[in-house]
């Protein structure tokens, strides 16, 4: 349960906090930023750029575990989706040059027609997020990245009565997306 | 709140309900469902939109999260908050370094983690492998030791991780500073592990406490230089010290008021002491990045507690954590000799591992599925030993077979 109405505490050790939040929550991150971009060096560069700004952001960490990680999720999908924006517009550049690579960012044993093929639904997956609302999208996300309904209500600032009303919507306009734009 | 016997709940309140997150009495909805044609069309179609969504961004997921090694990794890359101030923010760098630091610091992480995949297999390390979850850090001084070693790693045994497990184990052993204060060893400068100085195998094996061996020369592959950099981990204390108050809090929080915590629980402290470890690091001829072998050389890992509670009951209590896979959990309950087993965690999804024997000694070997790199690890002597690299398991087991060990 979130408790929002602590008072700020005064940290006697700045840097051990800053290691503590760092600590905990560098692989739950991760694993969100990985669902969002799927690049292990994009997804730890995103992180590093929100760890640089939780410790810029004074006060911030003198509040309680669960809002500083509320905090850290939404400037992690922030900066994951501007990435991945970015990402869109070079690979249209390379397209339109003819010079687009599809790299597999998976390291499985499969052949390369089938790395591709998954390669490519996963982008076109990534593509779909892009379309959609940012809270949609957001809370998509956390939701099948395993976040309970508490923890979404805190990182996207909304009631958690509202978290079921946005997830039915996100997942609706996913669907019709992901249907319209990759064929079965 | 209305009757749903006159109104039928939105779809928000039916796609909570489909997660059992709180949305009103369930009971009653069920109910409902089973006496409203409406809401039933409605419901299966929240479903079929989750179902989906589930399909496709499960697709999208990763299949390896950072181990403890690679977080702490990506901490030291993070220049920035060493000097941190709660009055004014403070960075050792400016905005307009940020940007290209972020551009080195990916691909310095990237030769990091695979220099710490592979001495993750090594040595004392190996230990490091069974204990990533609880964030340990090899590196720094080590500390007296006050406890009883109520364990000592003598053996291994393989407890298999499925992806879903990995993700699950990192979240739940992430929360243990709910229940009171976890203290990992903390890097005594800023030195980048990698420039640590090289030192002789005399003096790696002064530091280590035992004769630090070389494997035959002959039996190095061709891909491999003949002369090893030997460089030393100090060992390091984890700590975690049971806190009942802070304990009581959380379970609160969690909505789970009445579990027991017994009374002598409450500051019992576990201490796991990692050895240090010397570590024997053969470069690909020519080259000067990723290493091609490496060989760990390490005294054992200990467990014990300070205070009330016996190492069996903290062990219990750690298994007890809600969110502990049940898989996980029943494989490590079913150690016999738990006390001087030590539990090797592999991702099943990553690495494939059979029982082997290194002249005379048991031993596991761990292959990872690209079938370019593999590990082995044993003990021998009150030592703990661990060879991997960018070979083949039959060259891999060659070296250690032609290793004198003590």
């Amino acid at each position: 349960m979130l408790n929002v109405a602590d008072p700020p505490q005064q940290i006697a050790n700045p840097a051990a906090r800053f290691d503590a939040l760092f600590q905990r929550f560098y692989a739950e991150l991760y694993g969100l930023a990985y669902r969002l971009l799927g690049s292990r060096t994009e997804a730890e560069d995103t992180l590093q750029e929100t760890f640089l700004k939780l410790s810029h952001a004074a006060g911030l960490m003198e509040r309680p575990d669960p809002e500083v990680g509320a905090w850290l999720r939404r400037v992690c999908l922030n900066l994951g989706t501007n990435r991945l924006r970015d990402e869109r517009r070079a690979r249209e550049r390379l397209e339109r040059a003819g010079r687009l690579d599809f790299a597999s960012s998976a390291g499985d044993a499969a052949g390369p027609s089938t790395l591709l093929l998954r390669a490519e639904e996963r982008a076109a997956v990534r593509q779909v997020l892009l379309l959609l609302p940012e809270r949609q999208r957001d809370c998509l996300l956390l939701r099948h990245s395993g976040y309970a309904y508490a923890e979404i209500a805190a990182t996207l600032g909304i009631a958690i009565g509202s978290v079921g009303v946005l997830l039915a919507r996100a997942e609706r306009s996913f669907r019709d997306r992901y249907q319209e734009d990759v064929p079965s | 709140m209305s009757s749903l016997a006159t109104s039928c709940p939105d779809a928000g309140r039916w796609r909570a309900w489909l997660d059992e997150e709180p949305a009103g009495p369930t009971e009653e909805l069920a109910r409902h469902l089973a006496a409203c044609p409406s809401c039933e069309r409605l419901v299966h179609e929240l479903r079929h939109n989750a179902d989906v969504a589930a399909m496709a961004l499960g697709g999208l997921a990763t299949t390896r999260l950072p181990s403890a090694a690679d977080v702490a990794a990506a901490r030291e890359q993070l220049a920035a908050p060493r000097h941190l101030s709660p009055i004014a923010p403070v960075a050792s760098f400016s905005k307009e370094e940020a940007p290209v630091s972020t551009r080195i610091v990916s691909t310095r992480t990237s030769t990091r983690t695979m220099f710490h995949r592979w001495r993750l297999a090594a040595g004392g390390v190996a230990a490091a492998l069974a204990l990533t979850a609880l964030a340990v850090n090899p590196e720094g001084q080590a500390l007296a030791s006050r406890f009883l070693g109520q364990f000592r790693s003598e053996q291994f045994t393989v407890v298999e991780v499925s992806p879903q497990s990995q993700q699950a184990i990192q979240r739940t052993l992430q929360t243990l500073s709910n229940f009171g204060t976890v203290e990992t060893p903390r890097r005594l400068n800023a030195q980048n592990e990698q420039n640590r100085p090289a030192v002789s195998l005399a003096e790696a094996s002064k530091q280590v406490g035992f004769q630090v061996t070389e494997p035959d020369a002959k039996s190095l592959p061709a891909s491999v230089d003949k002369t090893p950099k030997i460089q030393v981990m100090p060992g390091a204390q984890m700590r975690f010290k049971f806190e009942a108050a802070k304990a009581r809090a959380y379970l609160q929080s969690q909505g789970q008021p009445n579990v027991d915590l017994p009374a002598k629980y409450d500051g019992a402290t576990l201490v796991v002491g990692i050895p240090t470890a010397a570590l024997l690091q053969y470069q690909a001829p020519g080259t000067s990045s990723r290493e091609a072998l490496v060989i760990g050389e390490a005294g054992e890992v200990t467990v014990g507690v300070e205070g009330g509670a016996t190492l069996e009951e903290l062990r219990d209590f750690m298994l007890g954590l809600p969110g502990l896979p049940k898989e996980t959990v029943d494989q490590i309950k079913s150690i016999k000799d738990w006390s001087n087993t030590l539990p090797i965690p592999v991702p099943t999804d990553q690495v494939k591992w059979e029982k082997t024997d290194i002249n005379g000694h048991p031993g596991l070997l761990l292959n990872d599925n690209s079938g370019v790199g593999s590990a082995a690890i044993f003990q021998a002597g009150g030592h703990l030993y661990g060879f991997a690299g960018s070979l083949k398991a039959d060259a891999l087991l060659n070296v250690a077979r032609n290793t004198d060990l003590k």
